[in-house]
């Protein structure tokens, strides 16, 4: 039997992605991650590691930012953040934020000063 | 009468039977005679009469005795004569019935035609009518049980490509939403069903004798052949895999290979509580790649476990569609196919853990190296889809900040096993077509090296050592400019006509 557009699906992998993320969609990573958090390694790629974390520290050797990560690799980036979370866990890479985005004050302060304000 | 009473000894044995009857209305006769002589003159004549009337009345009744007597002989031997013809037709029936009949069904089974097989015939002509009519008979229903399995696999077919469609648009969702995590698990787990229902219908494909899913034409490293099979269990995060050989398998034993060890993998799962692991590897052996299932569930009797191998056999022999009803474990019927098919050999066997390991023992010619591989798990960039979601311009940029990015280490050696020659500069910059800076990452994207050392790298060869380059994310974006500028166009416009 013909199968649509086979010629194409030849070229996928036949591993899907929720097996390269074991399920998860979103990280536990103890750092925010966006898309140009920029991401170095700390170690050269631990022989026995998942192929896909040792891609992205042989990545990172210079620092990448997220969204690199997940052009290179070919994987969404929930995927990667997924990834980048567990390397995070075990010390392999450190994110930073490139520009730390300007500090609004708290919502809850700003809800304080309305409060205190309404009631005088 | 005296010649008359004479004559049976002299006569043949025929004709002593045949004037035997006689006899006694000859003793009457001389009897008569003897009493006439010795009786007084008067009472001679009354004396004859009787004694002639006697003679004549033993006479007549003794011919009708030996007729008699004929025609009891006669009808004994007609009666001899049918009882041998009976006793000959039952055998001949029970021939029929306990060889021919069995021979017949036997040869048409194993697919030699109707026709030779009635000209083959050596009966009589009643027996070959019966034997065409069972042929006629035998012959239809395999026709029919043969239409109802095609229909199974038109059905499968069409599921699957059904499934393949959707896993295609989903993998394109998957990209195209991967920036929410939200909406991405949602996909995860929609892609994770649609992978249970196209396991589900290569399973009715291969139990209908044809060959499962779709076809790969490349090798498939066995690292993705593995994760390949992984997803497409419903409890694919028990799996725990291990160290793999760094070794592919050849295109066209991908997908068999892929479905039975996801059926292996599923039994595994299924059969052990849902708070232990199952234990996935693959070690080199002599006669191949020997894949390894291993769960810490119940321990299969060892009846059970008789039954199970016996299932194994039986599906390697055929299967009929029809005894699937009775056996719960679908799975090893299809492990058994599979195997006949493509030279698997499969056992299980008691765990150390408890539960049941299975081997499942890939053939050498199956087996290739992992250079013309394609998968994630080897060629992260290089082989994986273009994605088309993405602005050309935002990929084009992203290698640009890279282009001064000096040599950070010092050229990577192969393993000694490699060949040392196509060892790469790992400092080399080339250009796109566009004239874009093009960095050689000098260390393969990826984790072949990584997984396989603890089985196969050699002792002298250190780990940091061992990466070998085959991916550079350069070549991964020229891939992606020339597929953009037309070369393969059609591939990808093919692939979102519905």
């Amino acid at each position: 039997m013909s199968h649509p557009g086979g010629g194409d699906w030849e070229e996928a992998s036949p591993e899907r992605l929720y097996v390269i993320t074991g399920g998860r969609s979103s990280t536990s990573a103890p750092v925010e991650l966006d898309l140009v958090t920029l991401i170095v390694a700390r170690s050269r790629p631990k022989p026995g590691m998942q192929p896909e974390h040792a891609a992205i520290i042989e990545l990172c050797q210079s620092p990448l930012s997220v969204a690199e990560v997940s052009a290179y690799t070919g994987l969404p980036v929930s995927v990667v953040t997924v990834l980048l979370g567990d390397l995070l866990a075990d010390n392999r890479v450190v994110a930073r934020a490139p520009v730390p985005p300007a500090r609004l004050p708290d919502r809850a302060l700003i809800e304080a000063v309305i409060d205190g304000l309404q009631k005088l | 009468m005296i010649r008359e009473e004479s004559s049976p000894g002299s006569g043949s044995p025929r004709s002593a039977a045949a004037f035997g009857w006689l006899l006694p209305a000859a003793l009457t006769a001389v009897a008569t005679a003897i009493t006439v002589l010795l009786v007084p003159t008067p009472a001679r004549v009354p004396v004859a009469v009787v004694g002639a009337v006697a003679a004549v009345a033993v006479a007549a009744i003794g011919a009708v005795a030996a007729r008699r007597g004929r025609v009891i002989d006669s009808l004994r031997r007609a009666v001899a004569e049918r009882d041998s013809v009976l006793a000959h037709q039952a055998s001949q029936t029970a021939h029929l019935a306990g060889t021919l009949l069995p021979d017949v069904v036997e040869r048409l089974r194993k697919g030699e035609f109707p026709e030779d097989v009635l000209a083959s015939l050596n009966a009589p002509e009643a027996h070959h009518a019966v034997v065409r009519t069972v042929v006629d008979a035998v012959v239809a229903e395999e026709d029919l049980r043969e239409s109802a399995q095609r229909a199974f696999v038109n059905i499968a077919r069409r599921v699957q490509a059904i499934v393949h469609q959707q896993a295609q648009e989903l993998r394109e969702m998957e990209d195209r939403h991967g920036k929410s995590p939200d909406v991405f698990g949602d996909l995860l787990r929609l892609d994770h069903g649609t992978a249970l229902i196209g396991r589900l219908a290569d399973s009715i494909a291969v139990l209908g004798g044809t060959r499962p899913g779709r076809q790969w034409s490349r090798a498939v490293p066995l690292y993705s052949v593995m994760r390949g099979a992984m997803s497409r269990i419903i409890d694919y995060q028990r799996v725990e895999l291990h160290s793999v050989s760094e070794v592919a398998v050849t295109g066209p034993a991908v997908e068999p290979l892929i479905h039975a060890l996801a059926e292996l993998l599923d039994n595994a799962t299924r059969y052990s509580p849902p708070q232990t692991k199952v234990h996935l590897t693959a070690v080199d052996v002599q006669s191949g790649i020997a894949v390894e299932i291993e769960d810490g569930g119940v321990s299969m009797s060892e009846e059970a476990r008789k039954r199970a191998e016996r299932m194994l056999r039986q599906a390697q022999q055929g299967i009929d569609l029809n005894d699937l009803g009775e056996t719960p474990r679908l799975g090893l019927a299809v492990v058994g196919r599979l195997a006949q098919v493509y030279g698997f050999q499969v056992s299980l066997r008691p765990s150390a853990y408890g539960g049941v390991r299975a081997v499942l023992v890939v053939p050498q010619d199956l087996i290739t190296t992992t250079a013309t591989a394609t998968g994630l798990a080897h060629g992260i960039g290089a082989a994986s889809v273009p994605r088309t979601t993405l602005p050309p311009e935002a990929v084009q940029a992203a290698p640009a900040p890279q282009t001064t990015v000096p040599p950070r280490t010092p050229a990577p050696t192969r393993r000694p096993t490699g060949p040392v020659a196509s060892e790469p500069d790992p400092v080399v910059v080339e250009r796109t077509p566009n004239g874009l800076p093009q960095r050689r990452r000098k260390a393969p994207a990826v984790a072949p090296a990584a997984p396989t050392t603890p089985a196969s790298s050699t002792p002298n060869a250190a780990p940091e050592q061992e990466p070998t380059p085959q991916v550079q994310p350069g070549m991964w974006l020229a891939a992606f400019q020339s597929g953009l500028s037309g070369e393969s166009t059609d591939a990808s416009q093919g692939n979102k006509q519905p």
